[in-house]
């Protein structure tokens, strides 16, 4: 078909390992294999994507979506899709693994899960679940326009949950870290977070629900990572802005922000949402999102950099699903104040710490974000333990009334589902301090 | 991979395995998606792949593949791994062959026929209902239909197959002009008998109607949440504690509580795996146990936790046929089938003097799911006057507890709608708290 301008191909081969220890039972050991692809054909304005699993041909499946691209093309033939240039990327600097987890029996990691689980149970928790996962992964990419490129990666990473229960009330701690290599166990304390876990649930159990409204707040660096990645790094996604679902349109040069806040987005950083190249074999590449407070770059796959202008990286997927716009190493970076100075900053207000996730409205920028826990600040100290407490406010509004911004930047592994597709990422902060933001509580 | 799963099976016992069981399963899928008010891709996915459970001395081990190639190995790591295991004194066996429910209208034949451009068709009748609504924009959306194939097999004489078909159709939405407000729409369905046009146009109109929203006081008042809003936190606030798994584990906010007054006694729900053309029905369960219908709550009384095979020999009662699956690659493990929240219907906005409507809620999935407390933000919600949807409202969060909701429930809609696998009306809830 002559009119197929575009296809690409790629295959990915791999398999997983998971261990689930529940209540000192083993409950799963699984093991899965995959192999399977993913290609993409473009017809004028139209993609077409098919993938298959399985044994692969992959002749047919080019074909097959370069057929579902071209039907939808003349069915419904639109302007045309430009793709900005891109070149064979160099895959080099990938994450040092110093001990392969193959190398490791699973027995040993059985051992190591029991003594995390031993480690969460203190006194007063009655049930805990520590998660074993591992995966090795070969990713091979090939294009019509001559890129020819692969790596191979392999992550690990542990899940630890501790449940205390008290008349009838259930709370819950939760640790996690993943990374690249079996020394992750040795370089984190593994057995001081599961204690940690087992502890953030015996005191939750006594704290009280605040009541909300509005107030001065000082997120922790993962929740204020959180807000980094869902409220400002999903709406500095091009796919979401040229679908005008962005409250970051048309913004590009402005300052949105306070002039203490920077973001940045990072591949090539060796954090959790490290890749040497995205889903489109284009090399990836630190962005700054926002900087000094100006709104300075979105996101881009190669579609739309050409159509905002704009350098590709950012187009990622979940194993053989088609590849959209996606968030790497989300971070806020550092300041230069200090949490005591925030504190004495604040006087009377909340410190919220930790995320039990959230969600966010990318087109009116609006976000809810509900915290581990929280601490009420009384004249700029912290007092009292509160639980079932949640940020919720307008993503703009929050970026102008930072006050203050840490310098004590961490970052935190985890996935993010957009498009229903899970891919790895960090996100990360320094402590931030709010002058007015809505806290939910009873 | 289809004509392996026998093999497969035979290659377990082989291997050494005492008991074995092959879950096999396909999907084809085709979806129609839109970008603004363009169709932008059309993808065609096709998966398929075994999962083999093996036992050795009550010892589970569990590996799955898509690859034809890898199945001795995959089917040699899962009795390995069974040997690995210490013995599970609370492993009983996998199920049985026994008599099968008949269920009916979940395979369409004219959904497994359909073709790209039909598919085109349905995606391009989505948009043209946003497009009654003048001041609005379709961000994305799409059309998909779907067919898919199972099969299990054990070496208790399990064999049952089944196919079924579902199509499906989401669109976005977001007004252009003054304040910008979203809503969306969805269906999915066995068949074709979706309104698409409908869905585009009930997303454009709320978007429409919800923009230039009111700042509100907080307060304690009557809420009715739409289906979408009260499936959501049935799904993520409450389903979790009726999990067999989850009371044992001591995880759950119902330990204890069979037999108790839960609720409202107007109220019941039921986990039902026969209803007609339900997204969750099934001959069996994923592991071969046939489906049944199960009342979870009866006027008002918890009556049963959900089992698998697995938490039933635990604690010694029958599988309510829950065990399920997300893919071929995870073990199985109790889930939901279809719920259905019955409650006695009337107008229930007419009947609410003031109040708050929420359409849909965001961050439904942050609750707790043990206790069951939620804060939430609510999208898309409209204060009540005399009866009437009066005024949007811009931002509001509603805290609550979904085991108190149960006893403040004051009324239902005519509504009824399946929101996936949960069926349910709008539902009124008294005092609420609610922070604008």
């Amino acid at each position: 078909m002559q009119d197929i301008k575009f296809y690409d191909c790629r295959v990915i081969e791999g398999s997983s390992t998971s261990i689930i220890l529940d209540n000192e039972k083993i409950e799963e050991i699984s093991r899965n294999f995959t192999r399977g692809a993913g290609v993409r054909a473009l017809c004028g304005g139209s993609w077409g994507y098919t993938s298959v699993e399985g044994e692969i041909d992959l002749k047919q499946g080019v074909e097959a979506a370069s057929k579902l691209a071209f039907s939808m093309n003349a069915s419904t033939p639109k302007e045309d899709v430009e793709l900005a240039d891109v070149n064979s990327p160099e895959v080099k600097n990938l994450p040092e693994v110093r001990i392969d987890p193959r190398d490791i029996s699973i027995e040993e990691k059985v051992d190591l899960l029991k003594n995390i689980e031993t480690n969460a149970k203190v006194k007063g928790i009655n049930s805990t679940k520590v998660m074993y996962l591992e995966s090795e992964f070969k990713v091979e990419y090939r294009s019509s326009d001559g890129i020819e490129c692969a790596y191979e990666l392999m992550n690990v990473g542990f899940a630890v949950s501790a449940v205390a229960s008290e008349n009838g009330v259930y709370q819950a701690g939760r640790e996690s870290r993943f990374g690249y290599g079996y020394e992750l166990f040795k370089k984190e304390n593994v057995l001081e977070l599961a204690r940690k876990a087992g502890n953030t649930a015996i005191e939750l159990l006594k704290a009280k629900t605040p009541k909300g409204g509005e107030m001065p707040v000082i997120l922790d660096q993962e929740l204020a990572g959180v807000f980094a990645h869902e409220a400002v790094g999903h709406a500095s996604e091009a796919d979401l802005v040229l679908e005008g679902d962005s409250i970051l349109e048309n913004r590009i040069g402005e300052q949105i922000a306070s002039p203490l806040i920077t973001i940045i987005d990072d591949p090539t950083l060796h954090e959790f949402g490290y890749y040497p190249f995205d889903a489109e074999g284009a090399k990836s590449k630190r962005t700054e999102i926002i900087k000094n407070g100006v709104f300075n770059s979105y996101l881009h796959s190669r579609e739309t950099a050409a159509k905002l202008g704009g350098t590709p990286g950012n187009c990622r997927a979940q194993g053989y699903s088609m590849p959209v716009v996606r968030m790497s190493n989300t971070f806020i970076d550092n300041g230069d104040a200090r949490l005591e100075e925030m504190l004495e900053e604040i006087k009377d207000g909340m410190y919220l710490i930790g995320s039990r996730g959230g969600q966010v409205n990318t087109g009116e920028g609006i976000f809810q974000f509900n915290a581990e826990k929280g601490y009420l600040i009384k004249n700029g100290e912290l007092t009292e333990l509160v639980r079932d407490v949640s940020l919720s406010g307008k993503t703009l509004e929050i970026l102008n009334h930072v006050a203050l911004v840490g310098n004590d930047l961490k970052m935190t592994a985890g996935r993010c589902g957009k498009a229903g597709q899970l891919v790895p990422v960090s996100d990360g902060s320094p402590h931030l301090s709010i002058s007015k933001a809505l806290v939910g509580g009873a | 991979m289809y004509e392996l799963a026998r093999k497969a099976l035979r290659l377990a016992e082989k291997a050494g395995a005492e008991e074995a069981e092959i879950y096999y399963a396909a999907n084809h899928s085709t979806s129609v998606n839109f970008r603004k008010d363009a169709l932008e891709n059309a993808k065609d996915r096709f998966s398929e792949g075994i999962g083999i459970r093996a036992i050795v001395n009550g010892a589970v081990g569990f590996a799955s593949t898509n690859s034809a190639a890898q199945i001795d190995d995959a089917v040699e790591v899962a009795v390995s791994e069974a040997r690995i295991r210490e013995s599970d004194p609370d492993w009983v066996g996998l199920p049985s062959n026994e008599k099968y429910p008949t269920v009916s209208g979940i395979f369409d034949k004219k959904v497994e026929a359909l073709e790209l451009e039909a598919c085109i068709e349905h995606a391009l009748t989505l948009i043209e209902g946003t497009k009654e609504v003048p001041g609005t924009l379709p961000t994305s959306g799409g059309f998909t239909r779907a067919k898919s194939k199972q099969l299990i097999l054990n070496t208790n004489g399990i064999e049952i197959e089944e196919e079924s078909t579902a199509v499906s159709g989401f669109v976005d939405v977001i007004t252009v002009n003054g304040q910008t407000s979203t809503a969306y729409d969805f269906g999915i369905s066995r068949s074709l008998d979706i309104d698409f046009f409908a869905l585009g146009k009930n997303a454009a109109e709320l978007a429409l109607k919800s923009s230039d929203g009111i700042k509100i006081e907080p307060q304690k008042t009557d809420v009715i949440f739409h289906p979408f809003a009260f499936s959501d936190i049935i799904e993520e606030a409450l389903a979790p504690s009726f999990d067999a798994d989850n009371v044992q584990k001591g995880r759950s906010g119902l330990i204890d509580k069979l037999g108790e007054e839960l609720a409202v006694p107007e109220l019941s729900i039921y986990d039902d795996g026969l209803i007609e053309a339900g997204i969750e029905t099934s001959t069996s369960d994923d592991e071969g146990v046939p489906s049944q219908r199960t009342t979870l709550i009866g006027k008002g009384v918890l009556e049963t936790y959900l089992y698998d095979s697995y938490t039933a020999g635990k604690s010694g009662v029958m599988s309510t046929g829950n065990s399920s699956r997300s893919s071929y690659t995870s073990p199985p493990a109790v889930g939901l089938r279809n719920v259905i929240v019955d409650y006695p219907q009337t107008d229930v906005i007419a009947d609410t003097q003031s109040g708050i409507f929420v359409n849909t809620i965001i961050g439904a999935h942050t609750a707790n799911s043990i206790s069951g407390d939620f804060s939430v933000e609510a999208r898309n919600a409209f204060t009540i006057k005399d009866g009437a949807l009066d005024k949007p409202i811009k931002s509001l969060m509603i805290s609550g507890n979904a085991f108190e909701i149960l006893k403040q429930i004051t009324g239902a809609g005519f509504d009824v709608r399946k929101v996936g696998g949960i069926i349910t009306p709008s539902i009124r809830v008294s005092d609420m708290s609610v922070i604008g």
